[in-house]
């Protein structure tokens, strides 16, 4: 077994490992505000990577590649918006708030996924690549393609962390998620930052779904597979800053890029949920919370 | 979501065997074999759905692997039964104890966690017994499952023959001993502990109920049922596919359990029913029944989250009410016949400036009245048919009315502040008099009622023919005379008390009118009724009357005035009495009724209505 071959692994474990990063700090963004689960988050990327494919493809309404990204994401963050008024907003302030918006959001999916069959068919379609070639650094050589997503999903990462940590807004939502009382008392609009978060949780899960729609084939129900992952990717990181999601989603990409190839693509899974009741079962808030939740 | 409905009136067990007997029934009536797989299908979900209640309802445990749980069954049958070739009846009991196994396996890393973690490590449990089964395809066939798993047959009768009638009842007597067992684990001492852990955990965990036993023994024996009910499951379709371990069987038996109604194990057994019935009816529409299914679940979450059970309850409920008053109806209309054949009057209501008044009222044709009208005021926690014996005596001749007292009788309850004192209650009889038209009347005032009408005479003596008491002394200065009036007795005590206890009860009804009889049992049953607030308020507020104004009125003599008290009265002070200072009393002094009590008109009708005829008489030829 040479080097490049581990580092070849290595860089497919990269690429999974960014689409993670990506689904689980949009997860993280809405399980850290509104305390809930989102189970529709996975039916959110089908949707993304849907909208996504009828903006942007040639057979559709063929607007290129950027413009139809914007469009979906943009769509996504009001569809994220409403789904919040509809399915999570009647149960604030309950006690039976993170039973019901399981059922909800899940019902919610199955609306989803089944809407995307009636209008765009079971049928699989595939998004274009986001770009053509080959780059090489060093002696790994990554499609254009893979470094296009990898530098994005860098940038809009880095994005949400100057949203988080510096503009009011973001801070605001920080806020609520530490003490969501004392940030009423300071005045903060609490019901429209939790609509706010749970846009913005959508729209980044619509652009996690391009991404999947252009390394897999699109399906109604593609969002499944990697709503578990993002699902191991938080277990395993925490939620206590936004940024150990991401670390987690690093390692749960390169784990099962390294597991498929050394055990079998059947096993990878079986590793990843074991790995993940071990965390919770031996560091229930996650690897890396020495802090305080603070988003 | 929690919601529990007490059971009022029963247990339930008439209707659960009611439900059951139409089960039994069902096959016998329906033979279409497509009905009687559906309701196969309905009640496992109803055993699945019922045994997920245990954990999720009553025990407050999002458990999430539950499915996987009954997928467990399911594949355990088939392995036993087709790989290793053990009985199909053993397999399927085994099948409980090896569910059970892996919910331990599922409780252990639960039994620490909280809330959304518990839904995360469930769902991540069935997820890596999914990724183990398609891993395993020598053992579990994989991603396409295992087929032609055994059928079920019993000293050589095919289940599946005669309309699959057989695995039918198998699956009901499965239904009814799932129901059976969460019935007695929930009725039990630890199930009380597995509600207490949900709703006061640090307090059950306080008076020493395990957590994590609790738990434990909560979710296995929520896997019992479910165990077997896979293992069943397998044997009738005779498949084991790994599809069940898809968010799709999730949501859909998670529907029935909240749908239903969580925390009720009925509710999600008729949510099963429910919930497969409507999504057959909607197997055309494709995709559509998905979402319609999905829309349905939500709007029960969002608008009634109480669920189906709720809705029966509330029905039964609805039921109940309207019953109760169909019944209170018949009996208010028999009471109301009943007392009118006593008085042989018809009885109305008033509205008065205190409230709906009860008036009874008789006489002769108009014009062939020998006589003015007689107002008859019963006295305290009394009725107007104290007076029946009047009613039967004078109605021939004269106009007699009589009404219940506000918070008395039939009459409405008054605000006590405003109704309950004698100016109030003079203020009824004007508003009676005057409803009924009745002009210049004698008036007749019982004990409390002695007040209230030498309250309405002394308003405006010229009106009314005549005036008798009965009962009661006549008062200067309020308190002092209260004492003089009245020998010292509980019974003025008594009086003014809002609440009695029997003994009071029947000591006082039996010295104010007479001792429990039949004739005398109806006045006994008015003392219940009686609003007690109207005494504590009417003694309370004995100063708002104007006393002097009373007295004056009898020192001039502006009106014909009889006193008709008992000669054995218990209560009044008779020197007292006989002492005061009247300008023009009938025969010149108070006119005792002998061996009259209290109510000598009650006790003693024929000399007390002689002896008040007589006075009517006198009256108005005195006046005239």
């Amino acid at each position: 077994m040479s080097l490049d071959t581990l580092l070849v692994v290595a860089s497919g474990g990269l690429v999974l490992g960014a689409i993670y990063a990506l689904m689980a700090s949009g997860l993280a963004v809405v399980w850290t505000t509104l305390g809930i689960f989102n189970f529709a988050h996975g039916a959110f990327i089908a949707l993304g990577a849907y909208l996504g494919w009828q903006l942007s493809h040639a057979e559709a309404s063929g607007l290129g590649l950027l413009a139809g990204a914007l469009g979906a994401v943009a769509a996504m963050f009001v569809i994220g918006v409403c789904f919040h008024y509809a399915l999570v907003r009647p149960f604030e302030r309950k006690a039976n708030i993170v039973a019901a918006s399981v059922i909800t959001t899940l019902a919610g999916a199955a609306i989803i996924e089944n809407g995307i069959s009636l209008v765009w068919g079971p049928r699989s379609k595939q998004m274009p690549r986001l770009a053509e070639g080959d780059v090489a650094l060093g002696p790994v050589v990554l499609s254009a393609s893979d470094l296009v997503l990898l530098v994005t999903v860098a940038a809009i990462l880095a994005g949400l962390g100057w949203f988080l940590g510096a503009t009011r807004t973001g801070r605001s939502m920080r806020a609520v998620a530490q003490n969501r009382e004392a940030a009423e008392l300071m005045g903060l609009d609490v019901p429209r930052l939790y609509a706010v978060s749970f846009g913005l949780s959508a729209a980044m899960a619509g652009l996690a779904g391009l991404f999947v729609g252009s390394i897999r084939f699109m399906t109604p129900t593609m969002g499944a597979d990697p709503l578990m992952k993002a699902l191991i990717v938080v277990i395993l990181g925490g939620v206590a800053r936004f940024t150990s999601p991401i670390y987690a989603a690093l390692i749960v990409g390169m784990v099962e890029a390294y597991s498929s190839y050394f055990l079998g693509l059947y096993w990878t899974p079986a590793v990843l949920f074991a790995l993940m009741i071990a965390v919770l079962v031996l560091k229930p808030s996650g690897l890396f919370t020495s802090h305080q939740r603070t988003l | 979501m929690r919601y529990d409905p007490p059971f009022h009136r029963s247990n339930g067990l008439v209707p659960a065997l009611i439900a059951l007997a139409a089960l039994i029934l069902f096959p016998l009536v329906f033979e279409a074999s497509y009905l009687r797989h559906l309701m196969i299908l309905a009640f496992v979900f109803a055993v699945v759905a019922a045994s997920w209640d245990l954990s999720l309802g009553y025990g407050g445990l999002f458990n999430f692997a539950h499915v996987a749980l009954f997928a467990v069954g399911i594949y355990s049958y088939g392995i036993l039964a087709k790989t290793l070739g053990l009985n199909p009846w053993l397999a399927i009991l085994l099948a409980g104890p090896i569910a059970m196994l892996f919910a331990a396996a599922v409780a252990l890393p639960v039994l620490r966690l909280d809330g959304i973690f518990v839904i995360l490590v469930t769902l991540a449990f069935s997820q890596l017994l999914f990724q183990i089964v398609i891993s395993q395809s020598d053992i579990t066939g994989g991603t396409s499952g295992m087929v032609t798993l055994p059928a079920l047959s019993l000293g050589g009768y095919r289940f599946t023959k005669d309309g699959r009638i057989g695995y039918y009842y198998a699956a009901l007597v499965l239904l009814v001993l799932a129901i059976a067992f969460l019935w007695r684990v929930t009725r039990s001492r630890f199930g009380r502990g597995i509600v207490a852990m949900r709703d006061a955990k640090y307090y059950a965990i306080s008076r020493g109920a395990p957590e994590g036993g609790t738990r434990l023994v909560t979710l296995c024996a929520s896997a019992l049922f479910t165990g077997i009910a896979g293992g069943f499951y397998g044997s009738y379709v005779r498949v084991a596919s790994p599809d069940i371990f898809g968010l799709g069987p999730l949501t859909l038996i998670l529907s029935m359990l909240l749908v239903g109604g969580a925390g009720t194990i009925w509710g999600p057994v008729l949510a099963a029913f429910v919930v497969t019935a409507l999504s057959e009816a909607m197997a055309d529409l494709g995709f559509w029944r998905e979402i319609l299914m999905a829309l349905l679940i939500i709007v029960v979450m969002v608008f009634y989250p109480g669920g189906l059970w709720a809705l029966v309850q509330e029905a039964r409920e609805a039921a109940a009410v309207a019953l109760a008053g169909l019944r209170a109806r018949r009996r208010r209309a028999a009471q109301k016949a009943a007392r009118e054949a006593r008085m042989g009057a018809p009885e109305r209501m008033v509205e008065t400036r205190h409230g709906l008044i009860a008036v009874a009222a008789a006489g002769p044709d108009e014009g062939a009245a020998d006589g003015p009208p007689i107002l008859l005021i019963h006295g305290n926690s009394a009725c107007k048919e104290a007076f029946l014996h009047q009613f039967a005596a004078f109605r021939a001749r004269r106009q007699v009315i009589a009404f219940d007292l506000p918070g008395h009788g039939v009459s409405e309850n008054g605000d006590p502040e405003k109704s309950y004192n004698i100016p109030a209650y003079a203020d009824v009889a004007e508003d009676v008099l005057a409803a009924l038209g009745a002009k210049g009347p004698f008036v007749l005032g019982w004990s409390l009622g002695g007040y209230v009408a030498l309250e309405l005479t002394a308003r405006d003596p010229a009106a009314y023919a005549g005036l008798a008491i009965t009962g009661a002394s006549p008062l200067n200065v309020v308190p002092e005379d209260f004492a003089r009036g009245y020998d010292a007795s509980s019974h003025v005590v008594l009086a003014g008390r809002q609440f009695f206890t029997p003994a009071e009860r029947s000591r006082f009804a039996g010295s104010a009118t007479a001792p429990l009889s039949e004739a005398s049992a109806f006045m006994h049953a008015n003392i219940d009724r009686t609003d007690g607030r109207a005494r504590f308020y009417m003694l309370t507020k004995l100063s708002v009357v104007d006393w002097p104004r009373q007295m004056r009125m009898l020192r001039e003599g502006t009106i014909p005035f009889a006193v008709l008290n008992g000669s054995n009265d218990p209560f009044l002070n008779h020197g007292y009495i006989a002492g005061l200072n009247y300008g023009a009393i009938w025969t010149g002094a108070p006119r005792d009724i002998e061996d009259g009590k209290h109510a000598p008109f009650f006790n003693r009708p024929e000399a007390f209505n002689e002896v008040f005829h007589a006075f009517m008489a006198d009256a108005s030829r005195a006046r005239a």
